[in-house]
């Protein structure tokens, strides 16, 4: 992006009604056209949102941290540059670089690391921060030739490394990753001196918005996609199949297939994460049953559900693979060495991303892993990621383990041991809940979202209660499938939110639950923030069975028509303040 | 209005919110009150990208006008705009 581009989009207003958020720029230079990218950033990444953005004071990065952590924010964009460790380290201090002053540099950089540490970590308590660490180069400081790193570099580097560590393993800190700001912004092109000298700003116009658009990222996080769908000759595997046979497919240095076996090896990783991994392949399914069972595969075909094989259409193939997995094909990526069979799919199903396997072009392959790396990437793993293929094999296994003559789904319900487990502790920093809130879509109240610290503030209200529950049957568990809050006053409750993942369905969880809270806060009636959205046609299904018609905005429900309409509900409901 | 013109408005423009275009040809440091330093430094560095140059320190404190922004372009070899 240009400076230009950026401040023309600074420019455009946001009708006053739109969501505010509301950002921190925390740095120890002016933060003039840095300020500037990311705000332009920003908007890019939140459009529906104003975007504020408050700068503290010049040449002052501890008290500017220290002063915004009373300041209510959403987020936080630190930026932390050697100067900040010891003016000396930047071009408008003379202190002096004799040798002499080396070790005291040191000891200042070491210091003030663990100041700015332990700042960050308080204020990320309260809101997301994303941090970068020094990108500027260390000026001609120690006496060693400028092509060696001697003890100074290599130690000052070392503190900022130790610095990093510590950022990294705190739920509220996000860090820059130095690896791609140095492929978005190369190091050399970094500091402008003349800048720094006459405006206190060191950096160019392109490191400025490269960072910029870093941090906006990192702020933004982005949804993870939730599952990729494979094809598997010259893809999976090099070779075709049908044609060569199980024992000529290969996937490795030997037979200059190893990008083969690098993109299996990113698929297992992305598996063990907790990401839904298919294959829709044209080909014989006894054949590929048997390569899978036969040759040793990097990617086990136990993480692999379901496999399409056939001779028919893609697109089929992903219909039926989206229909078992129970999610959006915008959550998809789907993976194939065909232009023919990517466009024929996308036809089809416009939301999926479709990307190309390249064919003999190992740095094109390369480049595939690091883009499905970003794709895929999250923050942490969770315990649902580790049991979402199972709980999705299990509702499977349980769908065919029904006789179809005489079945009762009554009766499988009953025997199935569903036990519901909710939790009312809303201190309980479950990351969970949140992520519940803005990735569902089918059974979600209204649709309406949260930022980190929109949803902190919102629970940190003494009148909001919170649920999150979970399931587990005899088929396995489900984990955390639910997030119920809102309000309660005497004998009335109001929910704001109200959201199941799809994986929960014909369970009657969400019978379960509503039941459940009228009986612990011993309320007769209930509004519900209810809105109708695009997608959100099964949570209307289940109000139109207890209401007798579609709700068409908020409404209110009595306790005695929920129980009077409601099913017979089989489930143990137990409750726990630390699940 | 040439090119050169026209792409020093747009950085005008950009640099100093609210100036309308119509204001661009007579503005100066003495007529605009919003041409404070902050848009000053975003002024050169815009010029700056826009037309691939580095403005000599020198130079910098004369050109406080959209008219000897141009001269000052104009008076550029053709190879460095």
């Amino acid at each position: 992006m240009k400076l230009v581009e950026a401040l023309e989009a600074v420019e455009r207003n946001l009708p006053a009604e739109s969501p505010l958020l509301n950002v921190q720029l925390a740095c120890g230079f002016t933060p003039l056209h840095l300020l500037t990218f990311l705000n332009a950033h920003l908007r890019s990444q939140f459009p529906e949102h104003r975007i504020e953005i408050a700068a503290g004071l010049f040449g002052d990065l501890a008290g500017n941290l220290e002063r915004a952590e009373g300041v209510d924010a959403d987020a936080m964009a630190a930026v932390i540059e050697w100067q900040d460790l010891d003016p000396r380290l930047g071009v408008r201090a003379l202190g002096g670089w004799a040798p002499r002053h080396l070790d005291d540099i040191s000891r200042n950089v070491r210091d003030q690391a663990l100041r700015l540490g332990h700042l960050l970590e308080k204020i990320s308590r309260s809101r997301t921060v994303a941090v970068a660490l020094p990108t500027l180069p260390l000026p001609p400081v120690a006496f060693m030739p400028g092509w060696q790193a001697g003890s100074f570099e290599s130690g000052i580097r070392a503190a900022m490394a130790e610095l990093g560590v510590r950022l990294a393993g705190l739920p509220g800190i996000r860090l820059a990753s130095a690896q791609r700001l140095d492929r978005i912004s190369p190091p050399s092109a970094r500091l402008d001196v003349r800048s720094d000298l006459s405006a206190g700003f060191p950096y160019s116009l392109g490191h400025a918005d490269a960072l910029a658009g870093l941090l906006a990222r990192m702020i933004r996080n982005p949804s993870p996609k939730k599952g990729l769908i494979t094809d598997l000759d010259d893809t999976l595997w090099m070779g075709v199949l049908g044609e060569i046979g199980v024992e000529n497919i290969a996937w490795d240095l030997d037979h200059h297939a190893q990008r083969h076996g690098l993109y299996q090896q990113m698929l297992a990783s992305l598996a063990e994460s907790g990401v839904l991994i298919a294959v829709a392949s044209k080909n014989d399914p006894a054949l590929v049953e048997e390569a899978f069972q036969h040759t040793g595969l990097i990617l086990p075909r136990e993480r692999i559900f379901p496999v399409e094989t056939h001779w028919g259409a893609k697109s089929e193939s992903v219909t039926r693979i989206l229909r078992a997995w129970n999610v959006g094909a915008d959550s998809v990526v789907f993976v194939d060495d065909s232009p023919l069979d990517l466009a024929e799919v996308k036809a089809a199903h416009p939301g999926i991303e479709c990307v190309v396997f390249p064919r003999d072009d190992d740095k094109a392959v390369y480049q595939l892993l690091e883009h499905l790396r970003d794709l895929f990437g999250k923050q942490a793993l969770s315990e649902e990621d580790t049991i979402r293929l199972d709980s999705i094999r299990s509702a499977h296994a349980a769908a065919d383990s029904v006789p179809a003559a005489g079945f009762s789904p009554e009766r499988f319900l009953e025997q199935a041991e569903g036990k519901l487990t909710l939790n009312f502790d809303k201190n309980s920093g479950e990351s969970r809940a949140l992520e519940l809130i803005n990735k569902t879509n089918q059974f979600n109240l209204n649709g309406k979202r949260h930022t980190e610290a929109s949803w902190k503030r919102y629970l940190s209200d003494p009148q909001v209660f919170f649920v999150l529950a979970s399931y587990e049957d005899r088929f396995g568990p489900l984990g955390k499938i639910a997030v119920i809050a809102g309000r309660h006053d005497g004998s009335r409750l109001t929910l704001d939110h109200w959201v199941m993942s799809c994986r929960a369905f014909s369970r009657r969880i969400e019978h379960g639950c509503l039941l459940r809270l009228f009986e612990k806060f011993g309320a007769e009636e209930a509004t519900f923030d209810f809105s109708p959205t695009l997608r959100n046609g099964p949570l209307q299904t289940f109000f139109a069975g207890l209401m007798g018609a579609t709700p068409e905005g908020s409404f209110l429900l009595r306790r005695d028509q929920a129980v009077e309409k409601s099913p017979p509900v089989y489930l143990e409901i137990r409750e726990s303040a630390h699940e | 209005m040439n090119d050169a013109e026209a792409r020093l408005s747009r950085c005008f423009m950009a640099a100093v919110p609210g100036l309308k275009r119509s204001e661009i040809p007579a503005a100066s440091v003495q007529t605009v009150e919003r041409w404070d330093s902050v848009a000053s430094v975003t002024l050169v560095a815009l010029i700056e990208e826009e037309f691939g140059i580095q403005i000599e320190l020198e130079a910098l404190d004369r050109l406080d006008s959209y008219r000897s922004i141009l001269d000052y372009l104009n008076a550029l070899p053709a190879r460095d705009k």
